[in-house]
């Protein structure tokens, strides 16, 4: 019985000068990456991958939204233009102004309007209309090119209705960024591209920081903390919240699956902390 | 040198440029009113079938699907000499003659656009221009040799430029004005008359060339129509007393004993035969180039669907971008105006009804109907402004069969700029426009764009722009490397659009439990019981505003707002997990929202 390096070898001499390009190992080449605004994100993943669909999940509250914004202020600093495409209408020009963005340079696509017009629809019908809605829209951008950093914002659609999205859906995303420089991102509550992707970060949150009279020392409750502090609540003069009470929250960052290391071995994280912008 | 540039039949070349598939037929254009219509031009194909201006339709129509048996009616134009230079593909007389004719109502607006374009043309070409007729235009081409080389070569340039704006023309150049003009109307194709050979090649040219010219020449500008039958009644009066002396031609008029015709005819006769000898110089009255790009096309039949209307447009684009390409220009703004038929009313009173409210919002006036295209940049395909007329239209459908259209374009320089190799990827502005043509189409109007904040306090203040590609030179130092990245990135909020209506317990004055009242998709994730609390931030504004708006849930279309607000952390009931909330308190109302969560 022949080995398999004696038989590959055996198999390349009879038809390598016909399949010359069919047997070799094709050298992977690291893609460009960029940074996605957050140091300890960007030790962690080694920066966002150009002409790759990346994925940024996690629950509510857990930082995904800051961190998409960080990415973008980064994007739109390096005069490129930006697209967001927004599921549920959710984009706060506010905090992004806050965060850094140049709105002049983001195109913000809203979807879910014929939603409002028929609030009784069923929640999954609804749902699937953003979505179809969603996939047109980025199909369409796509397939214009020019955009340095497409954004799919899919934070407040319910995860299963994610899932129903087919998969030749996110491998045809896939194989139109991937000539291109362009950075197709996804900020949902779970992973959904599956093998489409090329890095999966999940985030989950800490603690939060915030101003509380009536709890003016650390408090933990339900696994997680809130962490009081003691300034004086004046806000700042162009305070995206009036509220001004929360001041930030830490998170914490887990790689899922990054084009590095395609299955990490053991939960690779990193900790950080999101800090309100008022 | 002097150049003219003569269409001849332009009431019919100015149909067939709306309509090329009509080159191929005879074409008689009609005027007048019924029962007194009457053919008013003809093209080749139509004299060979044997119909003659002046005919009514009924004597035309008798021509039109019969085959000739006798020779063609007279025609003006002379036997071609070896010397001249044919120019295209122009309908001879040895070419079979078509089955049948094609009648069409003549169209002044159509005759207008085509005069326009010949005139952009023509001012394309030289500044000196005299704009004596319809049908020809004078350039005085003095000094462009350098520029287009020599005569030869610059009547084939003129002619294929005119034949560029869908116009077959007849070009003639001669040292003088009149001559050049004789020539184009004379000569089919380019005639190149070389200086001091002008006697010799007009003058086998047939009189009522002259007659024809000398008429149009000493006119005066504002004609009406008594001084047009004046006109036409001397210069029959001339024709005859010519005709009677044996003079038919250019040359028998030229060998005339002068002071003998000067006795006979007067001034008149004696500038003829200056005329026909092709002597005599001139000064042009030249006119002013027009910055009004427009193009328009009516209809036989009205067109009631997309398809065939973008065919039209598709036609009308070509047209206007040639011109606009003549003069070196671009479009800012294009205007679309449809002239709809009128509906018959108890059609369909819903149709009617999106009819009204479509007139509402995009401005149409009567039975006309406009769309106005506005350009980020300064564009000149047609390809493209035919998609996103296509898509505009797909949206905005004019509601009723359309009968003629308008296109109009605002010129604008075409963007010079040229970008850097180094600078970072941005779209293409003329894909983007139809990008975002085709996303409004899916998402709605003004539902994409650039999101303006608003200097107030009111929250989720902003409003919808237009997105643009910027593409102006990159600034230095804005680049961002790995290690250029903030520690620590802001808190995000997650604005609900509109604010969500909320039920909340109190306890000791703070809020300790929702219960979501709206039937949305995320009612399950907005109730259950609130771990920690902070607030109330008590925020009001725009209440000394005059007219006070009734209260609105929409953030956008509110005006006055007075409410407190508290930041949340809340377990959902569905155990989706512990999620921090912005929720309010509207003072006015007594009622709780909650407008945003922190992410």
């Amino acid at each position: 019985m022949p080995s398999p390096a004696a038989l590959r070898a055996h198999v390349e001499s009879a038809l390598g000068e016909r399949l010359s390009s069919t047997l070799l190992l094709r050298e992977k080449i690291a893609p460009l990456t960029v940074s996605t605004g957050v140091a300890g994100l960007d030790a962690l993943t080694g920066g966002l991958p150009r002409g790759a669909l990346s994925e940024i999940t996690g629950p509510a509250s857990s930082g995904r939204t800051g961190v998409m914004l960080a990415a973008l202020a980064g994007a739109t600093r390096r005069d490129e233009a930006c697209a967001l495409v927004d599921a549920s209408d959710n984009f706060d020009p506010a905090s992004a102004a806050a965060a850094g963005v140049d709105l002049d340079r983001l195109l913000w696509v809203r979807c879910g309007e014929s939603d409002r017009a028929s609030p009784s629809n069923a929640q999954q019908r609804t749902a699937l209309g953003r979505l179809e809605q969603v996939l047109k829209v980025t199909d369409l951008l796509l397939q214009g090119g020019g955009f340095g950093m497409v954004v799919l914002d899919l934070g407040d659609i319910p995860p299963g209705s994610v899932r129903r999205v087919p998969l030749t859906s996110w491998f045809r995303f896939r194989r139109a960024v991937e000539p291109t420089t362009t950075i197709l991102l996804i900020v949902e509550r779970e992973p959904c591209a599956k093998t489409c992707a090329s890095l999966v970060v999940r985030l989950q949150r800490t603690a939060v920081c915030a101003r509380d009279a009536a709890s003016p020392s650390e408090t933990e409750f339900h696994g997680w903390r809130v962490l009081s502090r003691t300034e004086p609540a004046i806000p700042h003069a162009n305070a995206v919240s009036h509220a001004a009470l929360l001041h930030g929250m830490q998170l914490r960052a887990e790689v899922v699956l990054s084009w590095m290391q395609r299955k990490p071995v053991q939960s690779v994280g990193t900790d950080f902390e999101l800090r309100a912008g008022w | 040198m002097f150049a003219c540039i003569f269409i001849p039949d332009f009431p019919v070349a100015a149909i067939v440029r709306a309509e090329p598939l009509l080159r191929e037929h005879a074409v008689a254009v009609l005027d007048g009113k019924p029962p007194q219509v009457r053919v008013f031009a003809l093209n080749d194909k139509g004299r060979l079938l044997g119909m003659e201006i002046g005919m009514t339709k009924l004597q035309a129509s008798i021509f039109a699907a019969a085959k000739p048996e006798r020779a063609p009616a007279t025609k003006t134009v002379a036997k071609k000499k070896p010397a001249q230079i044919e120019f295209g593909a122009r309908h001879t007389k040895t070419q079979p003659p078509p089955a049948n004719a094609i009648f069409r109502q003549r169209s002044p607006v159509q005759e207008d656009s085509a005069h326009a374009a010949l005139l952009d043309v023509a001012h394309a070409f030289t500044p000196r221009v005299e704009d004596t007729h319809p049908d020809r235009l004078l350039l005085d081409l003095g000094g462009l040799e350098r520029l287009y080389g020599p005569a030869t070569a610059m009547a084939r340039q003129l002619a294929s430029r005119v034949s560029s704006v869908g116009l077959d023309c007849n070009i003639g150049t001669a040292a003088n004005p009149d001559a050049a003009m004789h020539a184009a109307c004379g000569f089919s194709g380019v005639t190149v008359i070389p200086v001091g050979e002008e006697a010799r090649r007009l003058g086998v040219l047939p009189i009522t060339v002259l007659l024809d010219s000398f008429d149009l020449a000493h006119g005066s500008e504002a004609e009406t129509s008594a001084s047009v039958r004046e006109h036409g009644k001397l210069r029959e009066q001339m024709l005859d007393t010519l005709e009677r002396w044996g003079v038919r031609d250019f040359r028998t008029l030229a060998l005339l004993p002068e002071h003998a015709l000067a006795s006979r005819l007067g001034a008149a006769g004696t500038r003829l035969q200056q005329l026909s000898r092709g002597a005599g110089m001139r000064t042009l009255a030249l006119c002013e180039p027009q910055m009004h790009f427009g193009e328009a096309i009516e209809l036989e039949s009205a067109v009631e669907t997309l398809e065939p209307l973008s065919f039209l447009l598709n036609r009308l684009l070509d047209q206007l971008c040639a011109r606009l390409e003549a003069r070196a220009l671009a479009v800012q703004k294009l205007t679309l105006r449809l002239q709809l038929e009128p509906r018959v009313a108890d059609e369909q009173t819903t149709t009617l009804q999106e009819l009204a409210a479509a007139r509402d919002t995009t401005g149409s006036n009567g039975d006309l109907y406009t769309r106005t295209l506005r350009l980020p940049v300064a564009m000149r395909d047609p390809k493209i402004f035919l998609k996103l007329l296509q898509l505009d239209l797909a949206a905005h459908p004019p509601g009723a069969p359309v009968c003629k259209l308008w296109l109009a374009a605002e010129p604008a320089h075409p963007r010079s700029a040229q970008r850097g190799l180094f600078l970072p990827i941005t779209p293409e502005a003329e894909k983007l426009e139809i990008t975002l043509a085709r996303i409004n189409g899916v998402v709605g109007e003004r539902r994409a764009g650039i999101a303006e904040v608003l200097d107030t306090y009111r929250p989720d203040a902003f409003h919808m722009e237009r997105f643009v590609s910027q593409q102006e030179d990159r600034t230095p130092g804005g680049d961002l490397t790995l290690s250029d990245t903030s520690s620590a990135p802001p808190v995000a909020l997650r604005i609900f659009r509109p604010a969500r209506r909320i039920r909340v317990q109190l306890i000791k004055g703070r809020p300790c439990k929702v219960t979501a009242l709206d039937q949305h998709a995320d009612r399950n994730e907005l109730q259950g019981k609130i771990l920690w609390s902070a607030g109330p931030w008590r925020s009001s504004g725009d209440w000394w505003a005059e007219r006070s708006a009734p209260f609105k849930t929409n953030p956008e279309e509110a005006h006055v707002w007075d409410r407190e607000e508290w930041d949340i952390a809340l377990a959902a009931d569905n155990g989706g997990g512990v999620a921090l909330y912005r929720i309010y308190y509207e003072t006015g109302t007594g009622h709780w929202f909650a407008d945003a969560s922190y992410d």
